[in-house]
């Protein structure tokens, strides 16, 4: 299948699926109606092209599989389901229905594997067995997973409709989870998934600051994506990445996205951590990286956020505007267990010249890491400083 | 004077017409369910014509429906509530013209669709519509 091809089908699939369930209901077999129709496209358009109308073409093939399979059901069992009238629902604009699938996969009623899976098959696109591969997991235990959130959907008895509550927050969370979840196992696919989706969303709620924040905070972080591992998978840090392998593109897209963003108003955490990352983006090297300009948005996070994780980022740059000892006095041990803290703590140790104490501490983060490029790294960083 | 005419199909009738093998019952051909569409889309264009179609409209298969009622005072879904073989309204006519032997006239021609279908056992309903609440007094 073509790139061409394959972009189109993506973008029409939420579009055919909220079409099927505006009509007739039935999230969860539609879904599967919709699967079957995007690869019988799949199939026949490679062939002989998309036909003139091409969303029509699967809304009408997507329907007919969802009569049928709907035949098969009920010839299996009557399906009945109580039926709560919603006290606050607000019928959506068809302009919103991809939003509203993203509400929906996004349900609170879903564990945060499940939205992500879910998300990634209703809205996406993607098939089981790419979300599957993407996550290293049999197809079997996503299929599972896929049928498990959607039979929960289906028992919630959520309406077609924006729900009166934003979740605008849950589905922004959802899908910086699918983006840390690419970076973290080095997926670029679900990386460069989650930045479309995100486009998606921001082309739906363009006047939402902290929407424009997220994308920006994703391109940011991707740009760095082609220096950020080395020949052989280990990690480069930031310190020593060769900063021309940054995508340009994306740096500037991002950081255009995030001065109007933070021109709106009181910044939201994406913003704030898109912020910092257009910062490092920006900076020559790493020496010369405008650490104040970090620590700022680093002490609005830590007001708005308890994340240990955002306390050890925020004692980096402090050490680099205020020197090492201050950053070492602000470690915070709720992360004793995380390699990350004995990895900064080294870090530091090294910059105040303490070599010993750095070796130590090196030592103790690769003990700790659960990777074996990220183990070799801190122990050649220990090696380093041996006498 | 307006009337409703009111035409009924089972889930086994809609399964036929869209060339699925039904047991016992014919198949259609997609030249047969063309050839039903051009006699309907006759009717309805003379019946524009005379000004008396004030609306037509086919309904989806009965797979679709769904039912809503009060079970302990507490509204409940049934989806897909019909049996297989269980006649359902399929598709409805509002005309209006000058009399109920009129109306009758028009629903006669829903008789002779042609198909492969045994249509000896089919029925058409004709309602003349209340105008009004008044009406519904007398």
């Amino acid at each position: 299948m073509t790139s061409g091809l394959e972009d189109l089908l993506r973008e029409l699939t939420p579009q055919v699926l909220a079409a099927l369930v505006r009509r007739y209901g039935h999230f969860d077999t539609a879904e599967d109606a919709v699967q079957e129709a995007l690869l019988a496209a799949a199939r026949q358009w490679s062939a002989e092209g998309p036909p003139d109308n091409p969303k029509a073409w699967l809304i009408t093939v997507a329907s007919r599989r969802l009569t049928d399979l709907l035949r098969g059901e009920s010839a299996r069992q009557r399906r009945e389901s109580t039926w709560i009238l919603p006290e606050h629902y607000t019928p959506a604009p068809t302009t919103d229905d991809s939003l509203v699938l993203l509400f929906l996969c996004c349900h609170s009623s879903l564990s945060p594997s499940s939205q992500i899976a879910l998300t990634l098959r209703a809205v996406g696109g993607l098939t089981t067995a790419e979300i599957a591969r993407a996550f290293l997991v049999p197809e079997s235990t996503m299929t599972r997973r896929i049928s498990r959130a959607k039979q929960t959907i289906k028992a919630s008895g959520v309406p077609f409709g924006l729900p009166a509550d934003d979740r605008l927050p849950m589905v922004l969370h959802v899908l910086y989870l699918i983006f840390t979840e690419g970076y973290a196992r080095d997926r670029a696919e679900l990386a460069t998934e989650a930045i479309r989706l995100a486009r998606m969303v921001r082309r739906l709620r363009p006047d939402d600051a902290e929407v424009a924040g997220l994308l920006a905070l994703l391109l940011l972080t991707d740009a760095r994506r082609p220096a950020r591992t080395g020949p052989n998978g280990e990690p480069v840090p930031m310190a020593e990445q060769d900063r021309t392998r940054w995508t340009a593109k994306d740096i500037a897209e991002g950081v255009d996205l995030i001065t109007t963003a933070l021109a709106q108003g009181p910044p939201g955490p994406y913003q704030l951590q898109a912020a910092i990352a257009a910062v490092h983006d920006e900076a020559p090297s790493y020496a010369e990286t405008d650490w104040p300009q970090i620590v700022g948005p680093y002490e609005l996070l830590r007001q708005i956020s308890d994340n240990p994780v955002v306390d050890l980022n925020h004692a980096v740059a402090v050490a680099m505007v205020d020197g090492p000892r201050k950053g070492l006095a602000l470690l915070d041990n709720r992360l004793d267990n995380d390699h990350r803290l004995h990895s900064v703590r080294a870090h530091l140790l090294e910059m105040a010249g303490d070599r010993t104490a750095a070796r130590a501490a090196y030592r103790e983060a690769a003990r700790r890491a659960t990777g074996l490029p990220q183990q070799r790294y801190l122990n050649a960083r220990a090696d380093r400083l041996a006498d | 004077m307006k009337y409703l005419i009111l035409a009924y199909g089972s889930q086994r009738d809609y399964d036929a017409m869209a060339g699925r093998p039904t047991e016992g019952g014919p198949t259609w051909t997609p030249s047969d369910f063309e050839a039903m569409g051009v006699y309907m889309e006759k009717l309805n264009n003379d019946l524009a014509e005379s000004g008396e179609l004030v609306e037509t409209r086919g309904l989806t298969a009965p797979v679709h429906a769904r039912r809503l009622q009060l079970r302990d005072g507490v509204p409940v879904v049934t989806d897909g509530p019909y049996a297989e073989t269980q006649e359902v309204l399929a598709g409805y006519w509002v005309v209006e013209c000058d009399s109920y032997d009129r109306a009758t006239e028009i629903a006669a021609r829903l008789l002779k669709v042609p198909g492969p279908a045994d249509y000896a056992d089919a029925v058409i309903d004709i309602r003349p519509v209340a105008e009004s609440r008044h009406e519904m007094d007398l």
